[in-house]
This record gives C-alpha cells, sequence and structure tokens, in this order.
C-alpha cells in the first residue's frame, strides 16, 4: 500500500512520526497523516520493522502464526473492537517502552560495576607493586645494614687482637728488663714497678699509653669563670607559646587595671587608717580572720576591701568561702560568680582561682539541694583540673544523689 | 609511611621496632659500634640504661642497668674513640660519667645543678674537633654549665642568671665553633624564646635573640668547624635556621623560619654525613627530613656597609608519622649514612633507615 506523505518532510520529520506494529494493528502517523491497518491476525512485532523513505513506507511483517490469511486485514471490524484493539495497541506500546528502559538501565548499572570493579582491580595491582617496592628497599637496606654490621664486628675484633698483641709485645721486654734489674741490683719492689714505668715512657709508641699521652697534648682545663644573663623578662612560669600571647596581654592588662583602680566613696574613708585603705592589706587581714575562724570579721574586711577596689576577683572568691562556712548560700553564689566573670580569660596562671570559684559555687548549690546545677560547676572544675581525686570523689556522689532523687521522685 | 615512590625522594623505612617498659627521655648510637643507648626512667622512679645490639631485624639487649634518679639525656661527645664513657644528666641534677663495661661507680659525678639536666652536649672527643674535651650542661634552675672531665667538683664556664633575676628554664644546649683549641661556643635555648650564644673564648655573651616560643633543641650543623649553621626548633610547630657565617652588629644572624608540624618540633639532628641535611621530629610522632639550600650570595653589605648574612632556602625531602605519642629523642648513627634511631613516649625505640642520600 502506498502512502502519499508530505512532499519535503525532512527525516526530522520522520523521526516525529511514530510507527506502531503491535500485535495486530500497524499504524503510522505523521501528522497530519495517519494510516491504520487493523491486521487478520497479530504479527511478530519485535521483527516486524516500517520503513519510510522516497514517498512509500515499507512494512516488512511477520507473521505470528504461519498460516494463510484470508485478507490483510480485518473486514469486518466493529468499532469497538477497534477502540478496544487501538487502547491495547497503546497499552503494550508504552509498556514495551517502559521494558526497554528498564533493560537499558540494568545494563547501564552492571556496565557501571563492571568499570567499578574494574578500577579497583586496576587500583590495587598499583598499590601492591608499590608495596613490592617498598618491601624490595627495605630488605636491601637491610642486607646492607647486616653487611656493615659484620665489618664493624671484624674491625673490632681485629684491634681488640692487635692491642693484645702489642701488650703482649709490651710485657715481654719490660718483664726482662725486671729480670735484669732484679738481678743487678737490690731495689724495693716499689722501684723496681717505678722504673718498669719510666722505662715504658721512654718507648712512647705503644697503643695502650699513647692515650696518656695525648692527654698531655691537649690543653690545661679552663679557667673557669662566669658569665651573668639576663633574660626576656616573662610574667608567667609557664613556657611562651606565640597562640597563648594575646590572651595572657588581656589577663595581665586586666590584673594591671585593677589594681589601679580605687573607688573613691570620699567621706567614710577619711577615717580609716592608712593600711585600711590598701585592698591588699584588707584582703590579708579577711584570709587570718578566716583562718582563725572569724567569719563575719573576715567579710567585713573583703566588705571594705571591695568598695575600695572591685576588680579584684580574690576578694570575690574569698568572700564565697566565708558565705559558705556563714551558710549565706546565695551571697556565696553571687560571689562565686562575680569571680569567674573577673577572672577572664581563662589562662593557667589563674587555673587554681577558677578551680575554687567553681567548687565554692558548687557546694552553694548542692547545698541549696540545686543538684544538678551544682554538679555543673564540678564538673568544669574538673574540666580545668582534671587530676583531682577529691573533685572526682564529690562529683561522683553529687551523681548519686542526683540518681537517688530521681529514682525517689 | 607517604611519598610517590619512583622519584628519587628519601624514603624512611622502619628496620626494626623495641617495645620498652620503661619511658625513654634519649637514645644514642655507641660510636663505632651497631650498638645503641637507651636511657630513661622506669615506673618505679629509677634510671635505666640499656644497651642493644642491631641483629638482622631485631635489637638484642646487652646490658641493663639501674640507677637511683631517672635518666634524662646522654652524650658520647666528649669521650676518646677507645673509652666510649657515656656522660648522662638525670633528674636530680647530676652529672655522671660512666664507663659502660663498668657501670657501678662513675668514672666523674658531679651534682652540678640544683634541678632537672634538661640537655648535654659533648666536643673534642671521638677524634672529632680539637681543643680539651668538654660537656656543657643546661637545666632547669636556669644555669648553663660547662664541665671538664679533668676537673672535678667545680665547672669550668657558669653562664647564671644576675643576681635576683627570676630563672627561665633552659631546655637545649650544643656545642659549637670548635675548629681549633682555642675557640669554642655554646648555645643555649630557654623556654621563654631565648636564645643565647656564648663565646667560651671570650668568656662573654656574643648574641641572642628571642624566637616568641619555648626552644625545644638547637644544633649547630658541625661543631667541629667553623659555625656554620644553627638550627633552633621550638613549641607551636616552627623551627629556624640561622646563618652562621656573617653576624651583624645589631640584625645579628640572619635566618629562615618554617612552620612544619602543628605540635612542638621537639628535637633536631644533623646528618653526620651532610651538614646540609636534617631531620626534626614532632609532638604529633612525625618525623620530617629537610634540606638547606644556600643562596647564590651568603652576605651582602646593608645601607651602612656593614656585612649582613643572606639566609637560604628550606625543602621537605619526607615525612613520616611513626607513632602517636611525641618523638622526643633522635640520633643519627657517625658510622653508618642514614641509620638513625628514634625514641618516643609510647615507650617505644625505633630504628630507621633512610634511604637515597646518597644522591642529594
Amino acid at each position: 500500500m502506498t502512502h502519499p506523505y508530505r512532499e519535503g518532510s525532512t527525516f526530522s520529520g520522520l523521526l516525529q512520526s511514530s510507527t506502531v506494529d503491535t500485535k495486530q494493528i500497524s499504524s503510522v502517523s505523521i501528522p497530519p497523516f495517519l494510516f491504520e491497518a487493523i491486521l487478520y491476525a497479530p504479527i511478530d512485532d519485535t521483527n516486524s520493522t516500517a520503513k519510510i523513505g522516497n514517498g512509500n513506507i515499507f512494512f516488512t511483517l511477520y507473521k505470528k502464526e504461519p498460516a494463510l490469511w484470508d485478507s490483510l486485514t480485518l473486514a469486518n471490524a466493529d468499532k469497538e473492537k477497534l477502540q478496544y484493539l487501538r487502547e491495547n495497541a497503546v497499552l503494550k506500546a508504552q509498556e514495551k517502552a517502559k521494558e526497554e528502559t528498564e533493560a537499558k538501565k540494568i545494563t547501564k548499572q552492571e556496565h557501571k560495576k563492571y568499570a567499578l570493579e574494574a578500577t579497583m582491580k586496576l587500583e590495587e595491582a598499583e598499590r601492591k607493586r608499590i608495596e613490592a617496592l617498598k618491601e624490595k628497599e627495605r630488605q636491601k637496606v637491610a642486607k646492607e645494614l647486616e653487611l656493615w654490621k659484620n665489618q664493624q664486628k671484624d674491625s673490632d675484633k681485629y684491634k681488640s687482637i692487635q692491642k693484645k698483641e702489642e701488650l703482649h709485645q709490651e710485657i715481654e721486654p719490660l718483664e726482662e728488663r725486671k729480670n735484669e734489674k732484679m738481678n743487678k741490683t737490690r731495689i724495693p719492689n716499689e722501684g723496681s714497678s717505678k722504673t718498669r714505668l719510666k722505662s715504658t715512657r721512654g718507648h712512647g709508641s705503644c697503643s695502650i699509653f699513647s692515650q696518656n699521652l695525648k692527654e698531655e697534648q691537649l690543653p690545661a682545663p679552663r679557667v673557669a669563670a662566669t658569665i651573668k644573663v639576663n633574660f626576656t623578662p616573662r610574667v608567667f612560669p609557664t613556657a611562651l607559646r606565640e597562640s597563648r600571647v594575646a590572651e595572657e596581654e588581656e589577663w595581665l592588662h586586666k590584673q594591671a587595671e585593677a589594681r589601679r583602680i580605687i573607688n573613691s566613696d570620699l567621706s567614710e574613708l577619711e577615717d580609716l587608717k592608712e593600711e585600711e585603705k590598701n585592698p591588699d592589706w584588707l584582703k590579708d587581714k579577711g584570709n587570718k580572720m578566716f583562718a582563725m575562724g572569724d567569719y563575719l570579721g573576715a567579710v567585713n574586711a573583703y566588705n571594705l576591701a571591695v568598695r575600695l577596689n572591685n576588680k579584684l576577683p580574690l576578694l570575690y572568691l574569698n568572700r564565697a568561702a566565708c558565705h559558705l562556712k556563714l551558710r549565706n548560700l546565695h551571697k556565696a553564689i553571687e560571689d562565686s560568680s562575680k569571680a569567674l566573670e573577673l577572672l577572664t580569660p581563662p589562662v593557667p596562671d589563674n587555673e587554681n582561682a577558677r578551680v575554687k570559684a567553681h567548687v565554692r559555687r558548687g557546694t552553694a548549690f548542692c547545698q541549696l539541694e540545686l543538684y544538678t546545677e551544682g554538679l555543673q560547676d564540678y564538673e568544669a572544675a574538673l574540666k580545668i583540673d582534671p587530676r583531682n581525686k577529691i573533685l572526682e570523689k564529690d562529683a561522683e556522689k553529687i551523681r548519686h544523689l542526683i540518681q537517688g532523687t530521681m529514682q525517689s521522685s | 609511611m607517604s611519598a610517590v615512590l619512583g622519584a628519587e625522594r628519601p624514603q624512611v623505612v622502619s628496620h626494626v621496632q623495641q617495645a620498652l617498659s620503661y619511658t625513654v627521655f634519649d637514645c644514642k648510637w655507641v660510636p663505632r659500634s651497631a650498638r645503641l643507648l637507651c636511657l630513661g626512667s622506669a615506673a618505679r622512679g629509677t634510671g635505666v640504661l640499656q644497651l642493644y645490639e642491631l641483629h638482622g631485624a631485631r635489637l638484642e639487649l646487652l646490658r641493663e642497668i639501674e640507677k637511683p634518679k631517672p635518666i634524662k639525656c646522654g652524650t658520647f661527645g666528649a669521650t676518646s674513640l677507645q673509652q666510649r664513657y657515656l656522660a648522662t644528666g638525670d633528674f636530680d641534677g647530676n652529672l655522671n660519667i660512666w664507663n659502660l663495661e663498668a657501670p657501678e661507680i662513675p668514672v666523674y659525678s658531679v651534682k652540678g645543678h640544683k634541678e632537672i639536666i634538661n640537655s648535654i652536649d659533648g666536643v673534642g672527643g671521638l677524634g672529632i674537633g680539637e681543643g680539651a674535651p668538654e660537656i656543657v650542661t643546661g637545666s632547669r634552675d636556669g644555669t648553663v654549665k660547662v664541665w671538664d672531665p679533668r676537673q672535678n667538683d667545680t665547672p669550668v664556664a657558669s653562664m647564671e642568671p644576675v643576681q635576683g633575676e627570676s630563672k627561665r628554664d633552659c631546655w637545649t644546649v650544643a656545642f659549637g665553633n670548635a675548629y681549633n683549641q682555642e675557640e669554642r661556643v655554646v648555645c643555649a635555648g630557654y623556654d621563654n624564646g631565648d636564645i643565647k650564644l656564648f663565646d667560651l673564648k671570650t668568656m662573654s655573651l656574643q648574641w641572642e635573640t628571642n624566637i616568641k616560643n619555648g626552644v625545644c633543641s638547637v644544633e649547630f650543623d658541625r661543631k667541629d668547624i667553623n659555625m656554620n649553621k644553627l638550627v633552633a626548633t621550638s613549641l607551636e610547630g616552627k623551627f629556624h635556621v640561622f646563618d652562621m657565617r656573617t653576624q651583624h652588629p645589631t640584625k645579628g644572624f640572619a635566618s629562615v623560619s618554617e612552620k612544619a608540624q602543628k605540635s612542638t618540633i621537639w628535637q633536631v639532628r644533623h646528618l653526620p654525613q651532610n651538614r646540609d641535611i636534617f631531620m626534626t621530629s614532632g609532638g604529633s610522632g612525625s618525623l620530617h627530613l629537610w634540606k638547606y639550600e644556600y643562596p647564590a650570595q651568603r652576605s651582602k653589605k646593608d645601607s651602612e656597609g656593614s656585612e649582613m648574612g643572606v639566609a637560604g632556602s628550606l625543602s621537605l625531602l619526607q615525612n613520616v608519622t611513626l607513632s602517636t605519642q611525641p618523638i622526643s629523642s633522635l640520633d643519627w648513627s657517625p658510622d653508618k649514612k642514614g641509620l638513625c634511631v628514634c625514641g618516643s613516649f609510647d615507650q617505644t625505640v625505633r630504628v630507621l633507615i633512610v634511604t637515597k642520600l646518597n644522591k642529594i
């Protein structure tokens, strides 16, 4: 059957057309034309082809079942059957397309896998090759070492043999001379040994004694002297690290400032003696009173010191300790917090102070039964000083307490 | 082990690894032999000296000596080739010289310092260099003292802090410039970053500088020549190479510095057979092999006409990571090129062979 189609249709036009040879329908659509033929019996659609060209379409259709057809197309095709067949055809076409894509995907994956395995094998081979080279290198080097070592041993042996021989050679003439001397004169033993030594000195070419000679050629020990040394100043006892310098500077700066600031509260201060205006003196006083058990007195001393200079962290730290003893727990917490604020930036220099602040605050929290906050502080303290056994034990105790209360509630 | 084989780069081959039952602080080759010495501190708090011999692929323990105090450092530098006495510094500040054949009683002993002797060096022995054999020790008490084994009890030179000055720990000492009988210098590195060069002939401070990080190790490339190069390693992964041939009146010595490893560089050791190659060992358990290249002109004149040194450049030949703990000690064998031993804080001593050093 010939079928005219638009003159000038290019190949792309052909690609846009769709040819469907499903089991029973053969259709070609080249817009705006459509050719459809419902065949008598099913055909093998995979092997059939449709060639479009030169103003003709050639269908090469293979019958599914070799049989003689009455006619090419079904003669009495009613509309319904047509519809049904058409839909079927379309569905089948879609399925086929799907299957094809699936098949393609699978083959692609397999190809990928294969490629991957191949590359892995290549890399393995490369690695093995490098390993083998390294091994060879190692063995070569080990052999050389053995050789060298044996050489060493041999030369050592040779040297020691030489030494023995020379020693032997030395002793023989000495023995002879000794005997001679003994025969000639009656010299006490020490005398003869002295002469023996003297005579050998005279020879001066033996290996054993050459050392002594060499020593005589060495310059005398130096005249003792001292050189005084000045060091580049450094406040901290720890080693200098560039990365810590900025922090350290900040801390020092703060400390310096703290000492300089003196809050002036003029009228009340006039009554004080000179030494009472010095925060450090007051701090010492406070410490002494704490040691003696006079906690209220210590708090007073620290209070005055803080009024004079509220930037010294140790004042707050020590006052916190007093408040703990006095069971002013909230005040203890406040003071420890203030101390920690002032102890920034954290440097190894203020480690001890920070540990104490955390511990005091932690204790206060625990005594208020705020165990989780207390544990936080103890853990912070442990972080700074991980080796402190007492801290560890206390932290454990608090943890048990927390677990206890959780269980009971 | 890293690096691409096939190139002509030296390879660091790990030959033997020996686990020890104590902390090893120093390891040294016994000159003219395949024997090595490990010095350290046992868990009991006593000092340990172990003598090993290289046998094929393992180390055979020849001798173990225990001493009352842990030993920090040792050197064969001031002894003759026949005697091969070992000088050690211990945690108590004692300097002892031992005859390893009869180690019960030291040949020389002095309580040299009030605190641990961190570093020790010897010069004038082993047939290298000229002049009297001397030992220098640097201690945490801030002093550096030079000893002559022929003079008991008092040092022949002492570098102390000025009266009233707070001391800094001396972490490392090294001899240099010992090219004739009179000349000698001692270089000392401190924990505050100071490096001081003392001239023993004139008994004065020749030069000082500060490298901004605590100085862990200093070494001249060769002790027995006119001072050529000085390498100083420090905390924070930096090291400096100073060209010691030209000293400028104000600027001192020219230097080039390199930041190699993120952690402390514990030791530097020059290859005895090639003074331009050295190895640095780091806190991250790695070893780096470097080569120094001289500049076209080693000195030039500055604007006022005084001579100024020109530093060269460094190239990394190889690096390898052997351990997770710092490698605190390193020593090249003076007899076999490329053979070295290193000890690290994971209580292991390793014998390594660096190959292809001839081709550099």
